[in-house]
């Protein structure tokens, strides 16, 4: 066996005869199992719910009678998000962020019913999932495994009598790193279980194995923290000490300062705020509803003299539902761009947030846990974007059909008159939502930052043991 | 030696030691952000607040310039309604990051417009903020035990123990005296910036002074904790690193797994009406209404409103008026009435059973007790909610008359229109 080898058994040997490192590893073995049998659970659970509540939805719309277009376009849908496959071991911003809209004409709604708002408010610390579990409590359970891992072998004396065998500091070293890597990699196993389910479930390979590779750096990240920290102490409990203090700051504090940092830096006006300027420039566009706005005095005009006709009852089509098409594709325009521009300034702050990863690991797993998983901003963004392209899909086909299939003198007879109506058949028009987060490689490719600043942190670690190994010789 | 002694010789040693000093001077800029960002956020949200009441008033006065009938002035003009940070909402943003503190709503059925928030950005939710609140019950354990845990180990294992207890007298007071003094310093780092946040804010005496003592009654909580274990017999067979972990996994165990196990009992416990629930059946209820015979919603709507019986059906059979759409808007409000009722129930049930949960967990418990005093708990926010419920009657107890004795449309009425207050 070479010395590493040797090293490690020891390392393991000691650890079975002390309970304390044995119970600590058992203890983050049992937490992370249950994290991800829970979560796989309740994610399954809501998935079930809200591919019900879809589906429900959808049928009700399905399911409406004969009337006037323009009443379904008020009728209006619901769409919901449903978890990405890797949400049972990354909630992601899931439980904050709402999970389902409601679509109507002329309006871009918020999503609602965030399940936060609806929770105990226990869990703002923590929360139980494998997730957190990995991020902030494993890291603790590898500093109690590990702390004293070199300074009891200088207490003990053990380490000059070693060196003087002529075992190398690096290879002492390296052995107690994967010994104490290895302790980090057995908490893993339920995460790579859960893992192998998502993949089961639909998760792509290449973000399935992005992911659990993202872990293992993590926990080399803070194995190596600790093992250059018991480097470079002489007492265990000097060692353990800063250790500790290290884990506050860097899996506690920091991912908070950042968040808050980031609302600080860059306050978001919020939507109440910026509706005041879409009512105004919406307002510009005149009121759909009504032909003889002036807004639509010029349109007329252009009509009028392409089909040689004086008044509106002439067109060939419904001038009502042309209207409102035009007045729909305006409004959207002008709606979208504040949408966007206010999507723009929280994926901002999310990103301010992230660049904190270069002075946290945790932040950086953190970001990039979310960013692969599916469950970050980006994808509820994109959940958004397609409600609202659902949402301008439908209202545009049925004032297609106010336009094409109504005569004006029909619609003009009121909302409850019979010839005012078209077939109910008209509103299989509605294309059936199902929400898929974003593809593999662009989930990996977006979390390249990330991945590069846990790098940074794996080389850092690599430094400081370095550093670590002069200090001790 | 008098004890007072003891206290002096204790202080004159605690800040010679660079590590003691280290740690309270980081608890102490930690406790100056979180009170200077909490006071930046409260400020913001009292500011925006500001804007949006004076932005509201400018729309609706355009608005109603353009309508004619109270109908439309109805349909057509919002109303903010709002919850302003309370003057210690520094401390604890609490539940101000989930629950929506402003919304503006309008004539319509309530139920369809007040689910909508204006949230915060989820991603930092989801993270957490750091505010007092946070400091003073996840990380304060943290730092005692960091700061006491190995009063006695290091010196037995730096062999001064036994000089040091036949020097000091009774070794009671030295240990006393020496905790006293680090958890007093401990104590003047967190709250100092307490109270020029407290001072700044204007807040009163009495919620400072509370929150100021739930802060202390945790760190005492604590440091006898600590003290107890330390001087209990297992750890005299322990290293202080030992020790430091069983007092770690203690916090664990209270800060972790107590609340995510009450949080899964309480889930278990309290069954709550789906909110998608709710929409879908206020869609449908107003929706159903356009198609209905309008002596149906009419029925519904009189049953609770029977002083309008007069007025209210003399309109015409056919066509749209405004009376009968707004009595279908309050009948689709009637007609979820229960599962939203359901649904608030629920949110306040479990939130009760929260409170009792955290009787187990200290951290819990101090964190719901500062966001209780700083009014940014849940409580807190269904209140606001209740407010905007209020209003939302207000308003419609303002238009009805007009609407059902059909009076002419005037402005100056308008001016008459309750405004929003909370609290």
């Amino acid at each position: 066996m070479t010395p590493i080898k040797l090293i490690m058994a020891d390392e393991w040997r000691f650890w079975k005869r002390t309970r304390l490192a044995v119970s600590v590893i058992f203890m983050g073995i049992a937490l992370t199992l249950v994290a991800a049998i829970v979560n796989t659970v309740e994610m399954q659970h809501a998935t079930h719910e809200r591919e019900h509540l879809q589906h429900t939805s959808e049928s009700r719309f399905l399911e409406q009678p004969d009337r006037h277009p323009h009443r379904m376009v008020h009728y209006g849908h619901y769409v919901f998000r449903t978890p990405a496959p890797l949400s049972i071991i990354e909630p992601g911003v899931d439980d904050y962020s709402g999970s389902s809209i409601f679509l109507e004409g002329h309006k871009q709604n918020t999503p609602m019913f965030a399940e936060q708002g609806q929770a105990s408010g226990m869990t703002h610390f923590s929360n139980l999932t494998p997730s957190f579990l990995l991020q902030v409590i494993v890291p603790l359970f590898i500093i109690l495994v590990g702390y004293a891992s070199i300074t009891r072998e200088k207490e003990a004396g053990t380490l000059n009598i070693m060196l003087t065998q002529g075992v190398s500091l690096w290879s002492l070293m390296l052995g107690k790193l994967f010994a104490l890597a290895g302790s980090g990699l057995l908490m893993l196993v339920p995460l790579v279980i859960a893992v192998i389910w998502a993949a089961s479930n639909g998760e792509a390979l290449l973000t399935s194995l992005s992911f659990v590779f993202g872990y293992l750096v993590y926990i080399l990240i803070w194995s190596g923290i600790v093992i250059a920290a018991s480097a470079m102490h002489k007492r265990s409990s000097a060692s353990f000490t800063t250790l500790v203090g290290l884990w506050i700051v860097l899996c506690i504090l920091t991912p908070r300062i950042a968040s808050t940092g980031a609302s600080a830096i860059a306050p978001t006006p919020g939507k109440l705020e910026t509706d005041f300027i879409v009512t105004k420039e919406l307002e510009k566009l005149g009121n759909g509803h009504n032909v003889s706005d002036p807004a639509f005095d010029q349109l007329k005009q252009e009509l009028f003299s392409k089909y040689n006709v004086d008044k509106i009852e002439d067109l060939p089509f419904n001038f009502r539902g042309t209207a409102v098409q035009i007045f729909e594709e305006k409004l959207t325009t002008v709606l979208n761009e504040f949408a966007e521009q206010r999507m723009a300034e929280e994926l901002n702050q999310a990103l301010i947030a992230r660049q904190f990863g270069w002075l946290s690991p945790t932040t950086a797993m953190r970001s990039l846990s979310m960013v692969i998983a599916g469950s970050s901003i980006e994808t509820h963004h994109r959940f958004l974007r397609e409600a609202e392209t659902l949402r301008y899909d439908f209202v545009q086909s049925l004032n297609k059909i106010q336009t094409d299939d109504m005569t004006y003198e029909d619609d003009m007879k009121g909302y409850d008159d019979p010839a005012s109506r078209v077939e109910s058949s008209n509103w299989e028009l509605l294309s059936t939502f199902s929400f898929k987060p974003d593809s593999a490689s662009t989930r990996v490719a977006r979390s390249l930052p990330y991945a590069a600043q846990l790098l940074f942190w794996l080389l850092l670690v690599g430094l400081s043991m370095r550093l670590a190994l002069r200090r001790v010789s | 030696m008098s004890y007072l002694a003891h206290i002096k010789r204790e202080t004159r040693f605690l800040f010679k030691q660079r590590y003691v000093l280290a740690i309270l001077s980081i608890v102490f800029s930690l406790s100056v952000f979180a009170v200077w960002s909490g006071i930046l956020e409260s400020q913001a949200q009292s500011k925006t607040i500001e804007r949006l009441i004076e932005k509201d008033a400018q729309e609706r006065a355009h608005i109603l310039t353009k309508k004619s009938d109270y109908g439309s002035a109805g349909y057509y003009s919002f109303h903010l309604t709002y919850s302003e940070p309370s003057s210690a909402a520094f401390a604890a943003i609490g539940q101000r990051d989930i629950h929506p503190w402003k919304h503006r709503i309008r004539l319509l059925a309530l139920e369809g417009q007040i689910y909508e928030t204006d949230a915060a950005n989820p991603e930092l939710s989801f993270v957490g903020r750091f505010d007092f609140a946070f400091l003073a019950s996840v990380l304060l354990p943290l730092f005692v035990i960091l700061l006491l845990h190995d009063m006695r180990a290091a010196e037995r294992s730096s062999g001064r123990y036994d000089l040091l207890i036949s020097t000091a007298g009774t070794w009671k007071h030295l240990w006393l005296a020496r905790a006293l003094v680090l958890t007093s310093a401990l104590m003047l780092a967190l709250i100092l910036p307490l109270l020029a946040g407290a001072l700044w804010s204007q807040t009163p005496i009495k919620l400072t002074a509370s929150m100021a003592l739930v802060v202390i009654g945790h760190l005492v909580f604590w440091s006898l904790m600590v003290l107890w274990y330390t001087a209990s017999s297992f750890a005299q067979k322990q290293t202080s690193a030992q020790i430091a972990s069983v007092l770690l996994s203690a916090w664990l165990a209270v800060t972790v797994l107590v609340p995510v196990a009450s949080d899964m009992a309480i889930n278990h416990m309290i069954d709550s009406p789906n909110g998608g629930d709710i929409v879908l059946t206020q869609r449908e209820a107003v929706n159903d209404a356009w198609d209905l015979p309008a002596k149906e919603t009419w029925d519904v709507f009189l049953t609770d409103y029977p002083q309008w019986r007069e007025l209210a059906t003399k309109p015409p059979e056919k066509g749209f008026n405004w009376k009968w759409y707004y009595a279908f808007q309050h009948v689709g409000d009637l007609k979820t009435h229960e599962l939203s009722q359901g649904f608030r129930d629920a949110k306040i049930a479990k939130d009760t059973l929260a409170g009792r949960f955290a009787l187990l967990s200290p951290p819990m418990f101090t964190q719901r007790l500062i966001a209780s005093i700083a009014q940014t708990d849940t409580q807190a926010a269904v209140a606001y909610e209740q407010s905007v419920r209020d209003y939302h009657q207000t308003m419609r107890h303002f238009y009805y008359p007009r609407l059902f004795g059909e009076a002419e449309f005037d402005q100056q009425e308008m001016a008459k229109l309750p405004e929003f207050s909370h609290l």
